[in-house]
């Protein structure tokens, strides 16, 4: 799947016509928001200049003044202390792990169902997994966690299966819509050609959905990436644990060591932000198709 | 394609299980201030011996209790033997220890406050490993410079308080932003030094559901005297910031001298030192009454051994236990964390800085804080907490009353 | 615009149902194993909290049953009362402000401003950090820079730390929830004002009506549709609040920003585990019922 493949949904709608009067620039406007934009810089601001003090300098507690003397410290004790690596090994691990089994599963289940529709069956099946909507993780949770434990999932792995169930309905629901909207004609001369039902979904189906398994992707990372909630209960070994959950279990002990715990938000957060604004076009046009399509 | 099939393999790595052939032993260990200290006393029983490799996990009690639910607890725990550790007791979810050694060592006294906090007949659930007297942490240097004495009675702690306050010194560091800190410190301090708590609670837990304004002890009724007196300590002499500030912030804050009194236990001590090793603390049980023969000091059973039922390794573990319970090591760690040592062998505690709640756990004037004795269904520290931010503690009691009650009818 | 099958209405004609007709066995792999795991996540261990909730279970141990006395206790647990109306009333206000703001950022990103791909950018960037972690930042900010704030300008109420003041606390939570919420509700919103052809207002300019009329009469109406999604898919989230408040204020001062979520998880640690899966299957019913009541709101709006 490409990024070129991805046309942002807005400009799927009616094409627009210049105005006929050239507008100005709206500085008004542009100043509003570059100041409102502060809202947003100004906690990141924040962050990677307290990570890159030094305790003495980081325990005054005034989050505006500029790092003096620059100091790697909080970096490498955070580093240590929390295994940001092992950490970020973790939640790559597990949003890779949602991601992938997301797309597919949901592909899988969304294929099935729309080609079966008469079928009593898959109909049900689609009504029942869409009913799991209504069932947020915290009423599971409890339960959730001593399932996991005799299954042996109390593990990334086991969060890997959770997350993408509950992510299922939702892009079960993209899925099947954006299917409905493809015209049958693609498929049915492939099988006249004598493809296999599975060489038609492969070869021609799942291409189709390219766009539409990028925004379940996209929804997919947003969730296994952010999410603490989860892993938190599920995981039992400390080790193995992502990394927003080693921010709280940590917490404490950071102290009053601002500049340590600053580095480790600041590396918690650092991944995500950058690979966004590398794809940030593509991202945006994803979420926008998500939303509106479904 | 290929770099997820690889991310996975390293995933499956990292999952994958014990290290080399040795037997792995998860030992969860919560206290966080000796964290530094156990870690060390497990490296060396590692290298001691090359069946068990003990892997120490310091994730907090959430997921000691989110061991017992998924049926995979820790092989042993060394926790706080209060009110949630109590529950595992009392379903009997952890396994009888009479027959270690170290069982047989503990101190009778010491081991009816462990039974007073929870018990499965016919057991010894739990080996108490330390002991702490908590009460008021002061600096001597302050108080020798404005010629103060310690306080005996609440009328003489006010009369310090004022002399403090008036020389410009915050009398008292609260660090209100962590509940904890105050159920343990002050709601505890306050009840503890007021009442005979040991027929408080005997009374309250015989009447059960009935417990609300109309039965003859209750929280509104008993604690509200001790929680006024409370809250003209904590309103009036404590720190302006008290409400915005936490634990770490009162260690620092000790450290420099920049309160007089804090109301918190020994394991605060070596937060302190790690700022400043050179100040000059000591303490005394913080007087609620006006007879000085009422003063008595705060103790809880602050690590006790349990081994779960569902633990595979019951051998392993209570050899490690056993390593644990070597005198060597066991008067090392109380030596290091200011704790009395539960033992009949166990050295005597001789810490300048707990010389001064020493005499008063010796001859037994002590008592077990509400906040480890009430269940922890009722949110005690949330409630404390709400008190000293300044809701009405008549409101509180009565809202601690109704818990009390309504946890009885649904056990 | 496919909002109309958000509540699943099939476009396919429902034929008669042809139970017998040959279903490849293809499909039935690419179903039944991910129906399998699906059933052991979620159903599965709802039905295990709904049985223990009419238990005395603290998930170990012995239990028995308590029949009705876990709901009757909850419908009186002051706690238990508090956090339904704080996560509820967190919920309006969040959803409230998270579209108000959302909008019209999304009318000033649409308009002709210099660094809008910029600006974007910025303004999306909190959907890809995670709440806990910005909650901790915010936790700093919120207890150390504006008391210091506070201090130099002389507000009085802004000395006290926000998140250390019961009154306050939950304005806290709402400003974080809404800061990493409103990216996502501002996206739907760009693709809901560019939809919009331009005609339409050029036709509004030469009729002479002024930039608010056009907004009042010719935006809102036409976006409405976007607003429903939002403020749905936002609502939902909103009840489940857990990850922000752990960090921000972790359910305090007291118990005034405790969540229905963190009570329910809360059963974990204390040993309340029975009671709280009574409140979690409370809480599952209102969800359904806040959920359909959505639904058919959304229903009559299309129609």
């Amino acid at each position: 799947m490409s990024a070129q493949s991805i046309t942002p949904a807005a400009s799927n709608a009616k094409p627009k016509k210049i105005r006929a009067r050239m507008e100005r620039v709206n500085w008004p406007a542009t100043i509003i928001l570059a100041v409102c934009s502060l809202t947003v810089l100004i906690p990141l601001y924040v962050t990677v200049s307290m990570a890159f003090k030094t305790t003495k300098q980081a325990v005054d507690g005034n989050a505006f003044s500029l790092p003096n003397p620059v100091s790697v410290d909080g970096f490498k004790q955070a580093w240590t202390m929390t295994k940001t690596p092992v950490g970020a090994g973790i939640s790559v691990l597990i949003t890779a792990g949602v991601v992938f089994l997301v797309i597919f599963l949901a592909a899988f289940l969304s294929y099935s169902i729309v080609r079966n529709w008469d079928h009593r069956f898959f109909r049900y099946s689609f009504f029942y997994v869409l009913a799991a909507m209504f069932i947020p993780f915290p009423v599971v949770a409890l339960p959730q966690i001593s399932l996991t434990g005799r299954l042996h999932l109390d593990n990334p792995f086991g969060v890997i299966i959770l997350a993408s169930m509950f992510q299922l309905a939702f892009s079960v629901l993209l899925f099947t819509t954006f299917l409905r909207s493809i015209p049958n004609e693609l498929e049915e001369s492939a099988q006249i050609d004598g493809a296999s039902t599975w060489q038609t979904f492969r070869k021609i189906v799942f291409p189709l959905l390219a766009p539409m398994s990028a925004t379940v992707g996209i929804f997919a990372f947003l969730y296994a990436w952010n999410d603490f909630m989860m892993p938190s209960l599920i995981i039992s070994d400390a080790t193995l644990q992502s990394l927003p959950v080693r921010q709280n279990i940590f917490q404490s002990q950071f102290s009053n060591n601002y500049n340590v715990s600053f580095a480790s938000y600041l590396m918690a957060m650092a991944p995500a932000i950058i690979a966004y604004i590398f794809t940030q076009r593509w991202v945006m046009s994803g979420v926008t198709q998500g939303a509106v399509k479904g | 394609m290929a770099a997820l099939a690889a991310v996975a393999m390293i995933g499956a790595g990292l999952a994958g299980c014990s290290s080399g052939g040795r037997t792995k032993l998860v030992f969860a260990f919560n206290k966080r201030e000796a964290v530094p200290f156990m870690q060390q006393v497990v490296d060396d029983y590692n290298k001691s011996q090359d069946k068990v490799n003990v892997v120490m996990d310091t994730s907090g009690l959430n997921s000691t209790a989110a061991g017992f639910v998924r049926g995979a607890p820790a092989d042993l725990l060394l926790a706080n033997f209060n009110n949630q550790a109590a529950r595992y007791v009392n379903q009997c979810a952890v396994t009888d220890l009479s027959d270690t050694d170290a069982a047989k060592r503990v101190r009778p006294d010491v081991k009816a406050l462990v039974d007073g906090v929870g018990k499965c007949p016919g057991r010894t659930s739990a080996v108490p490993y330390s002991i702490m007297a908590a009460g008021v942490i002061y600096n001597k240097d302050i108080f020798a410079k404005y010629n103060l004495q310690v306080p005996k009675t609440y009328d003489q702690l006010l009369s310090v308080s004022k002399t403090l306050k008036s020389n410009g010194v915050a009398p008292f560091f609260g660090t209100f932003y962590d509940g904890w800190t105050v159920s343990q410190g002050w709601f505890d301090y306050a009840a503890g030094g007021s009442l005979d708590l040991k027929s408080f609670f005997q009374s309250i837990e015989k009447d059960g559901a009935n417990v609300g304004p109309n039965s003859s002890v209750s929280y509104e009724k008993d604690f509200l005297e001790p929680m006024n007196k409370m809250m003209t300590l904590a309103k009036d002499y404590t720190n302006p910031d008290a409400n915005s500030k936490i634990y770490g912030d009162g260690n620092t804050a000790m450290a420099n001298g920049k309160a007089a009194m804090y109301l918190q236990g020994p394991w605060a001590f070596s937060e302190i030192s790690k700022t400043n090793p050179k100040a000059n603390l000591g303490t005394f049980p913080l007087p609620m009454t006006d007879n000085p023969k009422d003063l008595k000091t705060a103790v809880n059973v602050d690590l006790g051994a349990m081994i779960p039922e569902q633990s595979k390794h019951q051998a392993e573990a209570r050899d490690f236990m056993n390593y644990l319970f070597q005198p060597k090591i066991i008067n090392a760690y109380n030596a290091s964390q200011l704790g009395f040592g539960p033992l009949k062998d166990s050295a005597p505690e001789t810490d300048p800085r707990v010389a001064g709640l020493r005499p008063y756990y010796e001859k037994g004037k002590i008592y077990a804080g509400p906040s480890y004795v009430i269940p922890q269904a009722i949110p005690i520290p949330q409630l404390a907490q709400s008190i000293v931010l300044g809701a009405d503690p008549k409101d509180v009691l009565s809202t601690i009353d109704a818990d009390w009650a309504r946890f009885a009818r649904r056990q | 615009m496919a909002i109309s099958s958000l509540p699943s209405v099939p476009d396919v004609p429902e034929k008669a149902d042809r139970k017998h007709r040959k279903v490849e066995p293809v499909f039935w792999w690419m179903t039944v194993p991910t129906l399998v795991v699906f059933t052991l996540a979620i159903p599965i261990p709802a039905a295990i909290g709904i049985f223990y909730s009419f238990t005395n279970y603290i998930g170990v141990g012995k239990w028995h049953f308590l029949g009705l006395a876990n709901y009757i206790a909850m419908f009186t647990d002051p706690q238990i009362r508090q956090s339904y109306i704080f996560t509820i009333g967190f919920s309006l206000v969040t959803v409230l402000a998270v579209n108000v703001i959302s909008f019209l950022l999304a009318v000033g990103l649409t308009a002709r401003i210099r660094a809008k791909v910029a600006l974007r950018t910025v303004f999306v960037i909190p959907m890809v950090i995670s709440g806990i972690v910005i909650a901790y930042v915010f936790q700093f900010l919120f207890s150390n820079s504006l008391p210091a704030l506070g201090q130099a300008l002389g507000v009085g109420w802004l000395k006290e730390s926000m998140v250390t003041n019961p009154h306050l606390a939950w304005v806290a939570v709402v400003f974080v929830t809404a800061w990493q919420s409103i990216p996502g509700t501002l996206l739907i919103y760009i693709a809901g004002l560019m939809s919009v052809p331009e005609d339409v207002y050029e036709a509004a300019d030469i009729d002479g009506a002024s930039k608010f009329q056009q907004m009042t009469r010719i935006t809102i109406p036409l976006v409405f549709s976007y607003v429903v999604i939002n403020t749905i898919l936002g609502f939902k989230g909103y009840l489940n609040a857990y990850d922000i408040i752990v960090g921000l204020t972790n359910g305090g001062p007291g118990t005034s920003t405790m969540s229905v979520a963190m009570n329910i998880v809360n059963g974990l640690t204390n040993g309340d585990y029975a009671y709280q899966m009574a409140n979690a299957t409370i809480f599952f019913i209102f969800t359904l019922i806040v959920s359909l009541l959505q639904l058919s709101l959304m229903r009559g709006r299309n129609k």
